[in-house]
């Protein structure tokens, strides 16, 4: 391998300058000539059928151009989740574009293409809807009772999805623990918050072929779904990479129902049409789902697990689109992957109710299992008087271990006990106080949570896409060109290809640039979601470039006469392994591959060329070799103040095994990010809904609060274990979205610690605080 | 109905067409194709849309354009001086401040007033310079530390 140039080092990252300039290449500014601006009328109801629509008055106003109401769209069911297969068995497939039965208040009844935003805002007040209103159930649990009011036909009782898996044996499990422990933990809606809003332009051409331009979190899975919501074959979509995206989190993993209507009326009027959410359309898009889990654990005296009992029931509202996928991830991912427990027995729940859709939100499932279970955690150490760091270790994998999901598979990099050692030393956990004993108002607490991160999307889950490529071209100026599908959401996927490409063809980070892509040219390329872009796309691309360096040698060999597998590439010159004095620049090569067999010079035309000829170029497709679980473990010092239940986070510090950090700003960057989310997720964001009407309440963000600057912590401390991932490129693994699952299940033991009492719903707002505290 | 209205944006006069009813940032982003100010939420929350008036930060989608027709307008545009980076704006790329950097402009526009009106800011200050400005990316913590290096040069 070359001399490490560029991995483990911050590079500047490439998108910087254009965005701090003003950001040109953002889908939101993307435009076409002659664009017409779609608007949505959604439904003011909660459950409705609709009994007719008359668009006549809109059709009339002037600049308006074209109306697309339920019966003018295909019917054609299908899961929007881009990361399966449009029809995938463990998907529920019940979404379509319009429907003649509205399910929840927002779901878009009747687009309207125009000339102007102005106009079709105006026109949706033309149109005249006659609903005939259905009743409505809010609560998954009261919806799960026979005689609720049914959503879909296919789903009795509510329940769209209903896995479990079950091992040991429960009965001697429990008569084998010396104490049992049961509770109740609630999650609530969340919203991603990406800052920019969901939007799209559509084109089509005169032979029905779709262009799109979106600002959703993959290509191919928009590509996929949008030909399916069509109903047209997936070659009559080309959808265009966006250069980057501002932010994702799981929030864009879906298709809306924007690409699908603007396409259909690109279609109809043969003009390209742009549609832009609203902020208020953005929150009721997409969304964590709340899960309520019940947990029952037996546990020796010494802590080490008997048996575990649990049943999770997640709200996923009027369809099922994630939430079939989320409550798999929560179960396996959230709950058991982290613990050893000889019998155990889950089951899950994904329930329709007349709330908003969910969607995919980092973490994906894993943050409300984490809460749950290392709330109780937290609470059986208190209870039996255990230390808690060493209880975990006591009952979690190790390093070397079998993976406890994947057959075949081991945890080769998974330094959790690193994590937990580290972390409690630099915040100091053995100075630590105990839970409620602070004296005055204000009371500090410490907690810690310590969870890994399971990377779908890289072997080993059902139904899900895994495979990446990326084609890498050496230019005659000597840079080189790279051409990924892979999307970048803001958290450094450029920078992250960049520094891959750049140290495999031992070139400087300003040398490499990530191009063009869209999916008429770029090869496949799972989504950007479940943090394995750095894994999976990262390896691909490696191996494309290892591919481009292997066609340089031939050519090379050729101009040097030499055996091209004695070349080594160094500092942009290939040379004879050994043999300093017989280095060439690599543009030297290059240009000699792309050149003419015959040259004029001086003294005529001549073959003065190599017969190596064409482009230096690299293209692979493959699938990732494994599945490297990081891990981390986070402790948090909060202040409570018992007169007024607020609570201050003081200080944070994350301690985590990503294996070889790979951009060490960045890494950073996530866990300061994550953290940012958690803390919101865990002390004040909630989406909340009118339960008699179904409107959102928060759909903006003076009413939805997510922490501002001043009331995040001064610091926020990342400690990156020294670790080595074999399988992952340069030894790194992925980390993004495990800096979301700890935070909320570390802050509430923290409360705890504080104040001595438990509170088992998020968010932790001052109000359950007085409460908790009998102060209320 | 449409007006005619002249605008001074980044030192020069812009002459626009705009409807009575149209935002400042309406009128930056659609009518003067100025897009480096970014709209978020269109209703106040997020600072995504923040520009200068005569060196003050406001929201443009909250500020009407009638409102701003005599008065300096400065946007992310105007930031570099002969053809230099603003030290903010080189600041931010030097810290890694910027993740997705949707919201890095309106930032940056709040940071100019804030060094402007103080150079030497305190961490708290810098903090709350910013409190009307929402990022999802970063947790604050390195737009902080690009406040505090663009303010070592201010």
């Amino acid at each position: 391998m070359s001399t490490t140039n560029v991995i483990g080092k911050s590079i500047t990252r490439p998108d910087a300058y254009d965005k701090v300039t003003g950001g040109k290449k953002y889908p939101v500014n993307y435009t076409l000539p002659g664009m017409l601006h779609m608007k949505i009328l959604r439904s003011p109801y909660p459950h409705a059928k609709i009994l007719s629509i008359d668009t006549s008055e809109a059709e009339k106003l002037k600049g308006v151009r074209a109306v697309l109401t339920p019966d003018e769209v295909p019917k054609k069911y299908f899961t929007p989740v881009y990361f399966v297969p449009y029809n995938a068995p463990s998907m529920v497939q019940d979404f379509i574009l319009l429907s003649d039965t509205v399910r929840w208040a927002g779901q878009p009844v009747v687009a309207v293409a125009a000339s102007s935003e102005d106009i079709a805002e105006q026109a949706l007040e033309l149109i005249d809807v006659e609903y005939e209103e259905l009743p409505t159930v809010f609560d998954p649990e009261e919806a799960m009772k026979d005689g609720a009011p049914q959503l879909h036909e296919a789903s009795p009782n509510n329940i769209a999805k209903n896995p479990s898996f079950e091992f040991g044996d429960m009965e001697a499990g429990f008569e084998d623990a010396d104490h049992i422990f049961e509770g109740v933990y609630e999650t609530q809606r969340a919203h991603t918050c990406y800052m920019e809003p969901r939007v799209c332009v559509a084109d089509s051409d005169t032979d029905g072929r779709i262009t799109i331009h979106s600002s959703m979190q993959h290509t191919f899975g928009l590509r996929e779904k949008l030909a399916v919501a069509l109903d047209i074959p997936e070659s009559m979509v080309n959808v265009v990479k966006p250069t980057y995206i501002g932010g994702g989190f799981g929030g864009k993993l879906d298709i809306g129902f924007i690409e699908g209507l603007a396409a259909l009326l690109s279609l109809k009027t043969g003009k390209p049409v742009r549609a832009e959410h609203s902020r208020g359309e953005d929150f009721i898009s997409t969304t964590r789902n709340p899960i309520k889990v019940y947990l029952k654990t037996g546990v020796k005296k010494d802590g080490t697990y008997t048996a575990r009992q649990i049943k999770s029931i997640l709200d996923c509202g009027a369809h099922a689109t994630h939430g079939s996928e989320v409550i798999m991830v929560h179960g396996l991912y959230g709950t058991f992957f982290p613990w050893k427990c000889p019998n155990q027995i889950w089951e899950g729940f994904t329930v329709y109710t007349n709330n908003m859709i969910g969607g995919g939100y980092r973490g994906y499932g894993a943050p409300q299992g984490c809460f749950a279970v290392e709330s109780q955690n937290d609470e059986i150490c208190e209870t039996l008087d255990l230390d808690p760091i060493e209880f975990r270790l006591k009952n979690t994998h190790r390093e070397g271990d079998p993976h406890p999901v994947l057959e075949g598979h081991k945890l080769a990099s998974y330094k959790i006990e690193e994590c937990l050692r580290q972390g409690a030393e630099r915040i100091g956990f053995d100075k630590r106080q105990a839970a409620g004993s602070a004296e005055g108002v204000k009371k500090k607490g410490i907690g810690f949570a310590v969870h890994p991160l399971w990377v779908s999307g890289c072997v080993g889950f059902p139904d899900i896409y895994e495979h990446s490529g990326a084609t890498v071209k050496l230019n005659r100026d000597g840079t080189a060109d790279v051409i990924s599908a892979c999307v970048d959401l803001g958290s450094g996927q450029i920078s992250m290809l960049t520094a891959v490409v750049a140290e495999e063809l031992s070139l400087s980070a300003d040398k490499v640039r990530i191009v063009y892509a869209d999916t008429d040219t770029a090869p496949f390329d799972a989504p950007t979601h479940a943090s394995r872009a750095t894994y999976s796309a990262g390896l691909a691309t490696k191996a494309a470039a290892v591919e481009t360096k292997k066609r340089l040698f031939k050519a090379a060999a050729a101009v040097m006469e030499a055996n091209a597998d004695d070349l080594v590439l160094e500092d942009g010159k290939v040379m004879v392994k050994g043999v300093p004095e017989s280095a060439v620049p690599m543009t030297d090569i290059i240009a000699r591959a792309e050149s003419p067999f015959i040259q004029v010079g001086e003294q005529g035309p001549a073959p003065t060329t190599i017969a190596e000829k064409g482009t230096i170029i690299g293209t692979a497709s493959q699938a990732p070799p494994s599945n490297p679980s990081p891990v981390g473990a986070q402790f948090i010092e909060v202040e409570v103040d018992t007169d007024t239940g607020e609570i201050e986070v003081l200080r944070v510090v994350y301690s985590a095994d990503v294996g070889q950090v790979i951009h060490p700003n960045s890494a950073e960057g996530q866990v300061e990010g994550g953290f940012q989310q958690g803390m919101g997720y865990a002390l004040m964001e909630n989406l909340q809904f009118d339960q008699e009407t179904g409107a959102c309440l928060s759909a903006d963000f003076l009413d939805y609060k997510i922490p501002t600057a001043m009331e995040m912590p001064s610091n926020i401390e990342s400690i990156f274990i020294d670790s080595h991932e074999p399988t992952g490129p340069y030894g790194g693994k992925s980390m993004s979205e495990m800096c979301l699952i700890v935070p909320a299940a570390a802050i509430a033991n923290a409360v705890y610690n504080a104040i001595g009492v438990r509170i088992t719903e998020l968010p932790i707002t001052p109000e359950k605080v007085l409460k908790a505290l009998g102060k209320l | 109905m449409k007006q005619i209205i002249e605008l001074d944006i980044n030192d020069e006069v812009h002459e626009l067409a705009v409807e009575p009813y149209d935002s400042l940032l309406r009128t930056l982003r659609d009518k003067a194709g100025m897009q480096g100010t970014k709209k978020g939420c269109d209703s106040g929350g997020c600072g995504c849309c923040t520009v200068l008036v005569d060196g003050k930060a406001v929201y443009s989608c909250m500020t009407m354009v009638m409102s701003v027709e005599d008065k300096k307008i400065t946007t992310v545009e105007g930031l570099p001086s002969e053809g230099e980076l603003d030290p903010i704006q080189q600041a931010f790329i030097d810290a890694g401040a910027v993740q997705c950097g949707y919201c890095t402009c309106g930032i940056m526009m709040a940071t100019k007033q804030l060094l402007t009106d103080n150079p030497k800011p305190t961490e708290e200050e810098i903090r709350k310079g910013i409190s009307g400005n929402l990022c999802r990316c970063t947790g604050y913590q390195k737009i902080v530390e690009a406040i505090q290096l663009a303010a070592a040069s201010y």
